[in-house]
């Protein structure tokens, strides 16, 4: 459990670290990974000046990943090498066998010894230097650095800390730097944070008023200051430091920082100063080691080798006492009457035993299967190169990518995921908003079916008609709708014409979102922070109010068919507040008058909000929204309920001067904003509600469903919010309305007083108490659930305040009892770090392996920390995919990756190990055997060279056909079938059950072998009378054991290939041609004679060939009499499958990547009879709405001071106590 | 193979027919493109996992088949086999003990060390059946561990067949040299020959022993040396066993090639020689034999073997039995499993 212990310094250093920081600014600060303890010195930097900055030697920013270099290759290497139990004990081996103890010569444990190290290092080279090149292409990026006034062109690794330089629109910036201008109005820069938090919303950087104007390389290149700022640290969203320009000192906050690994958006481009480059940047700092992992099969293996090694040591053990008790001066024909050797000298008997160990070490050797290793290498290695990375099924047409298995250790690991944690952003969803469904005045419209809704209908068993789209339809991005009844003016019609008006406007002005081009509807572009606005006022225009362009205080929107059909007439509406949005008001209004002077409020938010604030009487109404909203819900769409009042110009007026009193108060101006919104935010009247879709990446329902069935529970690990997490969750099937859900929420009123009382310790100890007394209550109702039959399915919903105190080691253990229980988990708030936390607790905590799957560098800690980390490639993040073990393009085809790529690894991987431990036991007990009928003395029963090349020749290639080519049930059987995968979460095929059966037929077979042929050759063979001696009854052994162990290997094979016969049978004749090579040549060389001329000899009797019949067949009949009873009775679960499919024709995988991909061609159109549908009924309505940045986002514009939202929880909360007292002017 | 891909192979095919006689570039260049498509065809089905492959269901049925198969062939095989063994006579005699007078009984070490003491011995039996020549002579000792590893790998066979040679001797311990001088044969397993021997006498008159072509071919002429003459052989304090008539090579010691042939197992024969006349039932055979060899101090015994042979060797109903039972036993769970298989119905 050490990991624990990692984990709990690296929080105590935090907390330590995070105190000093209070000083400054009382904020939690939330990291990645570790944080180092920083130098206490200040960095100073010259800017653009490298002479100055070159006394201080700060690191080039080139980066490098490599493991090895050129000349730490060898030494690391072999290291690395030799830390293998096996390969350190063959190395010994090897050592002893040179000594006189040895009855092999050193060539027998040498040359596999050597193949197997070269095949290691060789690969491990080729893995290297793949990485080596991708650093290379990363350092020789271009980038534009000023030099003598020029914009200069220079590869990353060339930039240094002071270089000046500029970075265009989608560039990634090369290194973290210092914010100067900007070729946007005010110093300010968007940027996209994908690569570090996961989060595609635009963030904001803001350069110092002072440094706006150094935007061309003539002023550039005048600017001279000196920033003095912390060391490099890994504190992702925190800096301290100053620039000083002409000995005037300006304070710098992480709002003028653009971090490495971050990418410039909407701006044309952007100068800064490098601050931290290469490895020193903060991005690289979060960047932990990466974990060489070692999957759990093959940590098995290491058990399963020392039990070899346990037997080795028996089988010495029991040798070397015998040889103690043979060992006596009455055999005289052993010449031990005069000086003998200490081996044989009986008169030290006990330096005999021990001496005999010795000898009998190198002589059993072969028990360890010294090619075990590097012959799963290779298998694993043509696994993920042939057949993950070139798998069409889990090819990408669209973004042309292919899988991509980063590593080859972990292929089996993927047959016995148990728990698979998601990101949400970029993995489950798109981060696409699509406007869907709404429902005005009672009436649902919209005709789509979401891939939830549909799978709801096909597994109760209806048809789903198909609707053909109609032929007005529109489709853009962000609007997913048809519904001839609203489209093109046909609102106009409907019953309640008016209510669709007011449900218009409401989404044409009541917005943030600002209009940037062209404005024409077609090439108009909707700037908005969150994608849910641009989705709404997108929808808008649609329908024919076209929101076209915002000033401070005004909105045009260009209205079609108001007044009747056709007309289309421009409309300015007058905004006169804006009552902005935040978590806990969860919604938000405009107030606005028209043209013609009509004042009004629009109001839209979560329909708990919105349902309060509504005006008495209209329950029809009221009651069947929330049915649709409840609909909406469960179908997995985000909700928003809209709502608007007529104003009064009197009550407004009054009600402004409050606004206007608590918009300019300086303490608790939010607080007293949200007071005073109260006041005018009530009495409503109900227009309807939109349902937006969270596109949901192509598949992930089906994809998530068959997982489930496959035995693998999911968690969604978020950065989002509760109610987008759990509305995701919903989408994606993960929870449903008859689940059981267990939400655990800082966000309750009781949490939200004592954070207003503002005292840290406090809070703490009241979460910690509150998150106590919470995990208990659950755990005790989940326990009642537990024990009675037929429960419902149990969820759990946690919030990333209380993991982290649920994660302190006292309640660790209740959480993790608690997750256990439930089939599915939705963590929400969760910090990168605390992902990471929740990873292991599962791994380590729960001993179970699991899965993680990100696309951002937000998911890297979670990636790295478990068993298997996968990567979402294809999109521009590279983070995620560079932490990971395999990477690939969709969520859905995790599919193939697990339930049949993994499945099948696993089972083959657990074949070739197994039948290794079976074919060297065999071999090896027929010598033990052997040893008792030679005085215990350790002669060799086997040739030198048969013994070093039973593993590297005589049985090699076979073993490696079957780790690549054996396949128990077809690929689509796989996915048809999911319920297989369970098999390899209870590690069916490498149980101790399992090693022991082996063992059992090997030691039968190991004494057919000894005893048959030992015992039929003690008489004369052949009419010629003469009799054998020991090198041909081994020589007639040896072949029996190459002949059966090849069979065996059929014997496992569930397909056997052209390539299975090739290389079985090239197997048994690679034998017969190396002892007819070797057995009919004399070399002049020093070599004993023994086997010359042996195996014409044994040809030439009929014994050989009467005693080839039999021995195998003999051996065999055990095995396949088991393999007979035990399918018969206990079957596994494939071979029932395969016995149901037994008559089908082999599947080409063609046809059935056709029937994926007709299942899920994204232009499919999505129209099916919504009407089939059964009513389900839910509490869950489906609110969510996305606004990280959103205050600030538009206040700015208006010229208003908000404070820069954070990218975190924590630290918005300690800014919002602590206002900076210097509002930026804005216009 | 997708359709389309069919299409195209076919394609390839009809074009190939469609030019012929095609000149040789052509046809080389199809040759070419056919050979490469299809490669590039193996190497898809390769990567996607798709080769052909049968897919063997190991059924109830399936099993019973193998059983019963099993059982019709091994069954026949192994009486064939238990009727060769059978057709061997064979007459095995332990001399051991008889052969040591009965004063020294108590002491058969010391009887057998002291060279004073006249060694010869002789035994009678009664042929129990006709043996038909060639019969053959073994001597057979027990609990003498011929695979001893220090046995085993005291020998040169460098030596053996080139002659003297100061190097390659060290393998030889503990018997190398004697006086300073290399021991031509070196080593234990030639210093331990065996050296009792056997004289045949019916109805008075002496059985004539072949002791040519007793050793394997291929050791006489790979490994034993033709110009290589036993030297200083025996000359120690200690000696093992038997001497060697030093005019005479080595390839032509055909004792000393049989001995240095090392069995597998402590209880072994070895050829003495064969008797190229045809016994008759209740011949009575007398052996004149000199009991050299000391196998006292270790407590083995002696034996003396005649034996036929058949096609199959020596008189060993092991692997005949063997058969017999495999087979039987596989008929006997071939039905079985067929009992099981109608009675009760899986699943």
């Amino acid at each position: 459990m050490s990991g624990w212990d990692n984990i709990r310094s690296s929080t105590r250093s935090q907390q330590g670290r995070s105190h000093s920081l209070n000083q400054r600014e009382p904020s939690r600060t939330v990291t990645l990974g570790r944080v180092q303890p920083q130098a206490p010195a200040f960095r100073t930097i010259y800017c653009n000046d490298r002479d100055a900055n070159f006394a201080h030697r700060y690191r080039g920013n080139s980066v490098s990943t490599t493991k090895y270099n050129f000349f730490t290759f060898l030494p690391k290497g072999l290291y690395e090498q030799f830390r293998r139990v096996a390969n350190l004990y063959f190395l010994m081996v090897s050592i002893l066998s040179a000594t006189p103890y040895s009855p092999v010569h050193p060539v027998t444990n040498v040359v596999p010894l050597s193949l197997v190290l070269l095949v290691s290092l060789i690969k491990e080279a080729f893995e290297d230097w793949k990485r080596f090149q991708n650093d290379m292409a990363i350092n020789s990026t271009p980038v534009d650095v000023l030099q003598d006034q020029r914009w200069e062109s220079i590869p990353w690794k060339k930039l240094q800390v002071g270089d000046i330089i500029r970075v265009k629109q989608d560039g990634f910036f090369p290194a973290d730097m210092l914010l100067l201008a900007s070729t946007n109005a005010d110093g300010v820069c968007y940027i996209e944070t994908a690569n570090l938090d996961g989060e595609t919303n635009l963030k904001i950087r803001k350069a110092l008023e002072r440094t706006w104007d150094y935007v061309t390389p003539e002023k550039a290149c005048e600017f001279k200051g000196e920033v003095q700022c912390e060391q490099p640290n890994n504190s992702l969203y925190t800096f301290t430091g100053n620039l000083v320009i002409d000995n005037q000192t300006l304070p710098l906050s992480p709002n003028q920082i653009l971090l490495r690994g971050c990418s410039l958006k909407n701006t044309e481009f952007v100068v800064g100063v490098v601050i931290f480059t290469g490895h020193e940047t903060k991005v690289m700092m979060n960047s932990m080691n990466v974990p060489s992992k070692r999957s759990t099969l093959e940590r098995k293996l290491d058990k399963l080798i020392l039990t070899l090694f346990g037997t080795l040591f028996t089988m010495c053990l029991i040798g070397a006492i015998g040889s103690g008790v043979f060992i006596d001066r009455k055999y005289y024909f052993l010449g031990l009457s005069k000086s003998v050797e200490d081996q044989f000298n009986p008169n030290r008997r006990f330096l005999v035993v021990l001496l005999t160990m010795l000898t009998l070490l190198t002589l059993y050797s072969t028990i360890i299967p010294i090619s075990l290793y590097v012959s799963i290498e290779m298998v694993k290695f043509i696994q993920s190169t042939q057949f993950i990375n070139k798998d069409l099924n889990m090819y990408h047409a669209e973004t042309d990518t292919p899988a991509l298995a980063r590593t080859s250790n972990l292929n089996e690991e993927l047959g016995q995921v148990e728990y698979i944690f998601s990101d949400k952003t970029g993995t489950l969803t798109r981060n696409l908003m699509e406007f869907f469904k709404c429902t005005i005045g009672g009436e649902i419209y919209g005709t789509g079916m979401t891939e939830i809704e549909r799978g709801v209908a096909e597994r109760k068993g209806i048809k789903v008609q198909e609707v053909p789209t109609s032929i007005n339809s529109v489709r853009e991005k962000g609007f997913n709708f048809d519904d001839v009844r609203l489209m093109r003016g046909a609102w106009r019609n409907e019953p309640n014409p008016d209510a669709c008006k007011e449900f218009f406007r409401c989404l044409a002005i009541c917005h943030t979102v600002l209009p940037e081009g062209d404005e024409s509807p077609e090439k108009i572009k909707y700037q908005a922070a969150s994608p849910d606005e641009a989705a709404l006022v997108l929808a808008a225009k649609h329908f024919g109010f076209f929101f076209y362009r915002r000033t401070p205080t005004m909105i045009y929107v260009r209205e079609s068919h108001v007044e009747r059909m056709g007309k289309i007439q421009d409309v300015s509406y007058e905004i006169l507040n804006v009552l902005e949005f935040n978590s806990t008001r969860k919604r938000q209004s405009v107030v606005c008058r028209y043209p013609d002077g009509r004042l009004v409020l629009y109001c839209k938010g979560a329909d708990t909000v919105i349902y309060e604030r509504l005006v008495g009487g209209s329950d029809d109404l009221k009651k069947v929204t929330r049915e649709h909203l409840e609909k909406f819900g469960s179908a997995g769409l985000r909700t928003l309920c809209l709502a608007y009042k007529d104003l009064a110009p009197d009550v407004y007026e009054s009600w402004n001067e409050k606004f206007i009193q608590a918009k300019s108060s300086l303490r608790d101006r939010e607080r007293k904003l949200d007071e005073v919104a109260e006041l005018i935010e009530k009495d409503l009247i109900l227009i309807g509600a939109t349902a937006i879709e969270d596109k949901l990446q192509e598949g992930v329902p089906d994809c998530i469903e068959t997982l489930s069935r496959a035995g693998i529970k999911m968690w969604v690990l978020t950065g989002d919010k509760m109610e987008t997490a759990i509305n995701i969750a919903y989408a994606c099937n993960l929870l449903n309305n008859e689940m059981k859900q267990f939400i655990i929420s800082s966000e309750t009123d009781a949490i939200r007083e004592v954070e207003e009382r503002g005292d840290q310790v406090e809070i703490a100890r009241f979460i910690k108490e509150e998150v106590k007394k919470q995990l208990k209550k659950c755990l005790d109702e989940a326990q009642q659930y537990f024990h009675s039959v037929s429960g419902p399915k149990l969820a759990l919903i946690i919030d990333g305040k209380c993991l982290m105190y649920a994660l302190d080691p006292s309640l660790r253990i209740m959480l993790l009892n608690l997750s256990l229980n439930c089939s599915s988990v939705v963590c929400c708030r969760v910090s990168p770090l605390q992902k990471a936390q929740v990873t292991s607790l599962v791994k380590k905590g729960a001993r179970k392996i699991t899965l993680s799957i990100g696309d951002g560098a937000n998911d890297v800690s979670m990636i790295q920390a478990a068993h298997i980390g996968v990567g979402i490639s294809g999109l521009e993040g590279m983070q995620a995919v560079m932490a990971s073990d395999f990477a690939i393009a969709q969520f859905r085809f995790l599919k193939d990756l697990l339930l049949v790529h993994g499945r099948w690894s696993y089972i083959r991987l657990c074949k070739v190990v197994t039948y290794f431990f079976y074919k060297n036991l065999t071999f090896t007990l027929t010598q033990f055997w052997f040893t008792f009928y030679t005085g215990f003395s350790g002669q060799r029963f086997y040739d030198d060279w048969f013994q070093s090349l039973y593993n590297v020749i005589f049985t090699a290639l076979p073993v490696i056909i079957v780790g690549l080519f054996d396949k128990d049930v077809s690929s689509s059987l796989s996915k048809r079938y999911p319920e297989l995968y369970k098999e390899g979460i209870k590690n069916m095929f490498f149980k101790w059950r399992v090693v022991a059966i082996w063992a059992f037929f090997a030691v039968y077979q190991s004494l057919v072998f000894y005893y048959f042929v030992t015992v039929s050759s003690s008489t004369s063979q052949g009419s010629s009378g003469k009799m054998f001696g020991l090198w041909d009854v081994s020589t007639m052994a040896f072949t029996c054991v190459v002949v059966t162990v090849n069979l065996r290997l059929i014997m496992i094979c569930n397909s056997i290939t052209r390539w299975h016969y090739i290389s079985v049978g090239g197997s048994i004749v690679a034998w017969f041609l190396f002892i007819f090579l070797y057995s009919g040549i004399m070399t002049p060389y020093d070599r004993q004679e023994n086997i010359f001329w042996v195996i014409y000899v044994l040809m030439s009797t009929f014994y050989f060939y009467i005693t080839l019949l039999l021995v195998p067949v003999a051996a065999l009949l055990g095995d396949f009499l088991y393999l007979g009873v035990q399918r018969w009775f206990f079957p596994y679960d494939y071979q029932i499958v395969q016995e149901i499919h037994k008559d089908e024709a082999d599947d080409s995988g063609r046809t059935d990547l056709l029937g994926i991909d007709n299942q899920l061609t994204p232009d499919e159109a999505r129209s099916y009879a919504l009407s089939q549908l059964p009513r389900e009924l839910s509490k869950h309505t489906g609110f969510a709405f996305d606004s990280p940045g959103y205050e600030s986002f538009f206040a700015s514009q208006l010229g208003v001071y908000a404070p820069q939202k954070a990218w975190d929880v924590a630290r918005r909360a300690s800014m919002r106590s602590k206002p900076k007292p210097k509002p930026n002017k804005i216009n | 193979m997708t359709d389309t891909d069919r299409g195209t192979q076919r394609d390839r095919n009809s074009a190939f027919y469609l030019f012929s006689p095609p000149s040789n570039q052509i046809f080389l260049s199809l040759i070419f493109c056919w050979s490469c498509y299809g490669c590039c065809v193996a190497f898809y089905l390769f990567t996607q996992q798709n080769l052909p492959a049968c897919k063997p269901v190991l059924t109830p049925e399936w099993v019973f088949m193998t059983f019963l198969f099993i059982g019709f062939i091994f069954i026949p095989v192994g009486l064939v086999t238990l009727r060769a063994s059978h057709s061997v006579v064979e007459i095995v005699e332990r001399y051991d003990i008889g052969c040591v007078p009965e004063p020294f009984r108590i002491n058969k070490v010391s009887y057998i060390q002291d060279d004073s003491i006249p060694k010869n011995c002789s035994l009678s039996f009664k042929v129990p059946k006709y043996m038909k020549a060639p019969i053959y002579i073994y001597y057979q000792l027990d609990n003498y561990y011929q695979n001893h590893r220090r046995y085993v790998k005291s020998r040169s066979d460098k030596q053996l067949l080139h002659g003297q040679n100061q190097h390659g001797i060290s393998s030889c311990q503990p018997v190398e040299v004697n006086n300073d001088r290399p021991i031509i044969p070196c080593g234990l397993i030639a210093w331990s020959l065996f050296n009792d021997t056997f004289t045949f006498i019916r109805n008075r008159a002496e059985l004539k022993v072949n002791r040519k072509n007793i050793a394997w071919k291929s050791d006489r002429e790979h490994k034993f040396g033709k110009n290589v003459y036993p030297f200083n052989f025996q000359n120690g304090t200690l000696i093992g066993g038997g001497k060697l008539n030093p005019r005479i090579p080595l390839s032509d010691q055909e004792d000393l090639i049989v001995w240095m042939r090392t069995s597998a197992l402590p209880s072994f024969r070895k050829l003495y020689g064969r008797i190229e006349k045809d016994l008759d039932v209740d011949d009575v055979v007398v052996v004149h034999l000199m009991n050299n060899y000391n196998t006292y101090s270790f407590g083995g015994k002696k034996k003396l073997v005649l034996s036929t042979t058949s096609w199959l060797g020596g008189k060993n109903d092991f692997l005949g039995l063997a058969y017999v039972f495999i087979g039987s036993s596989s008929v006997t769970i071939a039905v079985v499993f067929t009992l099981l298989h109608l009675l009760s119905h899986r699943h």
